[in-house]
């Protein structure tokens, strides 16, 4: 009877120890995963194979740069720093920038990430303490003959009033060889994220205090440098992050309309105006739209979650092509440009073909453009 | 039982951070003998509208620059919630706005904090504004990094490139008084809490210094909402121990229930009003570089904003 007593407290004992540990545990796996780290692309999975987009295509996430091609992720270079991918005309090699917290730098590297040769050098000298004395160089493309590197560039710069400025500079060359193209604003952040044009000159994003005091973002193109360049988007629309498609004859960019929310859109370009506005994306964030090179469709980030981290996603033709017929905007009298300029109001909402999302569980840096070897 | 137990294992570091950071007594000091802003609101009574309540959302630089009791607020946040149309008012206060201290005497607002605590905080913002503050939440610059890192990050439309030459390096440099370089980029990311810290404090690349922090500041609350509703009770004891001792609240532990489920239901971003008291309300001529508030605009929009 004792032994009987003895053996039931002891099976109670164990019964409550298992009860109470597998509520701590069940509780614990009840958590909503919201702080879960991103995983590399490289292990992520579902992995990509999902959906194999057409060539090779280049992001940034943590820090570091992968390739995606033939739906399997490859990471280039470790965690340091890399961020903002950019092509060669020819495919053959990147060039990509290489951030610290003190200033950022563009390099040359190839396609399997190995560093080929530094092209700027924004570090302060060694002796020097002020941090005012580092540069940041961000978003660097090349020229169509890839003799010019084009980059967002910290100078000048007055003292507390640091805004980035569009700089065109021999790639085999020094910044000091470079030339300052476009008049940044004071204290708005600047103009960044350079495009050279066909036609000559380049596309870049410009940010301005708008007419209710609110910081804005415009599209911007100027043909020469240090004139003073036009706007190509209204305040109103706060369009950024302009991308030509593969024939030069559409551009893609993200629209805020001042808000926490942004549109992808895409608009004709004739290489001098830009054409009546079509909204393919409206329902999510989403950052850094670009087009593939065999023109089958646009990739774009956005969280794969709401308030989640940013995925791959992708939106076939078919969802913005054939063009819907749709009214020209009448120009408003008296504005800055004598471009079409679109209504300040979001245009009509996206057609019924979904954006296929590509990956799930990584965390790609939104600000960093991706670039796509076809 | 022996699950209860478990249960309660699991609660106990949300449990242990939630007492101590939550039911704050407000100790309201007495007014001063040369208030002269008493005749604007005698005593500012609760809303009329059922339900509404006020919040003051303080933020302050309590790095090892301040003593632990005397730190000063660097953002202020008057958020009214009116649960029954879903409305949400925020309105920052400058925090360099010239006003008249509960504690006596002029003085920036953001000071109030320093000679009081929250409670001197709380009656310089009753008296100079004419509004009745519910309750109050305080978070230390370390705290909101914790706070947005414990969620997984936000999501945010940073409005242009911050950029800063002379960002202080306080939270993790040996010396409070460094500086490092920022540059948090422009348009749709994922931020984590150190970058999102960024871009509510960087103040030096932006033409309206304080009044574009606020604005900013608004958009990264605005986003911390958005990614509480992701959130599931379970989170709860992650994020209490991450975040533990840099937020302190009145609200008491009954009412932070009540108020969960409740910020899941604001949807609609067109009820959600910000309000940055910019030029004319405010002009920057004040003494000892502060801002002069121009009670005659001011009064009439938290009247009407916070009846």
């Amino acid at each position: 009877m004792m032994i009987s007593r003895f053996l039931l407290g002891a099976g109670l004992a164990v019964v409550m120890l298992v009860c109470g540990t597998t509520t701590y545990v069940y509780l614990g796996t009840k958590q909503s995963k919201v702080a879960a780290p991103a995983q590399k692309p490289t292990a992520a999975t579902p992995r990509a194979q999902a959906l194999t987009l057409p060539g090779t295509l280049y992001l940034a996430q943590s820090g570091a740069l992968y390739s995606l091609s033939a739906g399997r992720f490859h990471q280039l270079t470790p965690e340091a720093g890399w961020t903002q991918p950019s092509l060669y005309p020819d495919g053959s090699n990147l060039v990509a920038v290489k951030q610290t917290r003190a200033y950022s730098d563009v390099y040359v590297i190839n396609r399997f990430g190995t560093v080929l040769r530094q092209v700027t050098s924004n570090a302060a000298p060694a002796r020097n303490k002020d941090t005012g004395a580092n540069h940041w160089s961000f978003y660097p493309r090349l020229s169509a003959d890839g003799t010019t590197l084009w980059m967002a560039y910290d100078q000048p710069k007055y003292g507390y009033d640091v805004v980035l400025s569009i700089w065109a500079m021999p790639l085999a060359g020094t910044v000091r060889q470079g030339r300052l193209w476009t008049s940044a604003n004071d204290y708005t952040g600047g103009d960044v994220q350079p495009l050279p044009v066909r036609q000559g000159g380049a596309m870049y994003t410009k940010y301005s205090y708008g007419p209710d005091t609110k910081l804005i973002s415009q599209l911007w193109y100027t043909s020469r440098a240090a004139s003073a360049g036009r706007a190509l988007t209204t305040a109103a629309e706060d369009c950024r992050t302009p991308a030509l498609s593969p024939d030069g004859t559409q551009v893609a960019m993200i629209c805020t309309y001042e808000k926490q929310v942004s549109y992808l859109t895409i608009a004709s370009w004739n290489g001098s105006t830009l054409g009546a506005r079509r909204t393919l994306v409206s329902d999510q964030l989403v950052a850094q739209p670009t087009w593939a090179p065999d023109g089958s469709g646009i990739a774009f980030l956005a969280p794969g979650v709401a308030a989640g981290e940013f995925q791959l996603w992708w939106l076939p033709k078919a969802a913005y092509s054939p063009p819907a017929p749709s009214p020209s905007p009448s120009p408003t009298p008296g504005g800055p440009h004598n471009g079409p300029l679109p209504s300040p109001s979001p245009p009509p909402p996206a057609p019924p073909v979904k954006a296929i999302q590509v990956t799930t569980n990584d965390g790609f840096d939104a600000t960093s453009p991706l670039a796509w070897l076809g | 039982m022996s699950s209860v137990a478990g249960g309660l294992a699991y609660f106990v570091p949300a449990a242990q951070t939630a007492l101590e950071a939550t039911g704050q007594v407000i100790q309201l000091p007495s007014p001063s003998p040369t208030s002269i802003f008493t005749s604007r609101s005698p005593s500012p009574s609760p809303s009329s509208v059922p339900g509404a309540f006020t919040v003051l959302l303080l933020g302050s630089d309590d790095d090892s620059k301040f003593s632990a009791d005397h730190v000063l607020t660097q953002s202020m946040i008057l958020v009214r919630v009116v649960p029954s149309t879903k409305e949400v008012t925020m309105l920052s206060i400058p925090r360099d706005l010239y006003v008249h201290l509960s504690t006596g005497g002029f003085a920036k607002i953001d000071g109030a904090y320093s000679y009081g605590g929250p409670g001197a905080a709380i009656a310089t913002v009753q008296q100079d504004f004419g509004v009745h503050i519910d309750d109050y939440i305080w978070v230390g610059l370390l705290g909101l990094v914790k706070l947005i890192d414990a969620i997984g990050g936000i999501d945010v439309v940073t409005s242009n490139p911050v950029m800063d030459d002379y960002y202080p390096a306080d939270i993790y440099s040996g010396w409070p008084y460094d500086y490092e370089r920022v540059a948090v980029l422009a348009g749709p990311q994922h931020l984590d809490g150190i970058h999102a810290m960024q871009y509510v404090r960087s103040r030096h690349g932006d033409l309206q210094s304080d009044f574009g922090r606020s604005q900013r500041q608004q958009q990264v609350l605005m986003a911390i909402r958005q990614k509480a509703k992701q959130l599931s009770p379970a989170d709860l004891p992650a994020i209490s121990a991450a975040i533990g001792g840099e937020l302190k609240t009145s609200i008491g532990l009954s009412k932070v229930a009540q108020l969960l489920p409740l910020a899941a239901s604001f949807d609609n971003p067109d009820q959600i009003r910000q309000i940055v008291l910019l030029p004319p309300y405010t002009h920057g001529d004040g003494p000892d570089g502060s801002i002069n508030p121009n009670w005659n605009l001011i009064l009439p929009l938290v009247r009407q904003y916070f009846p």
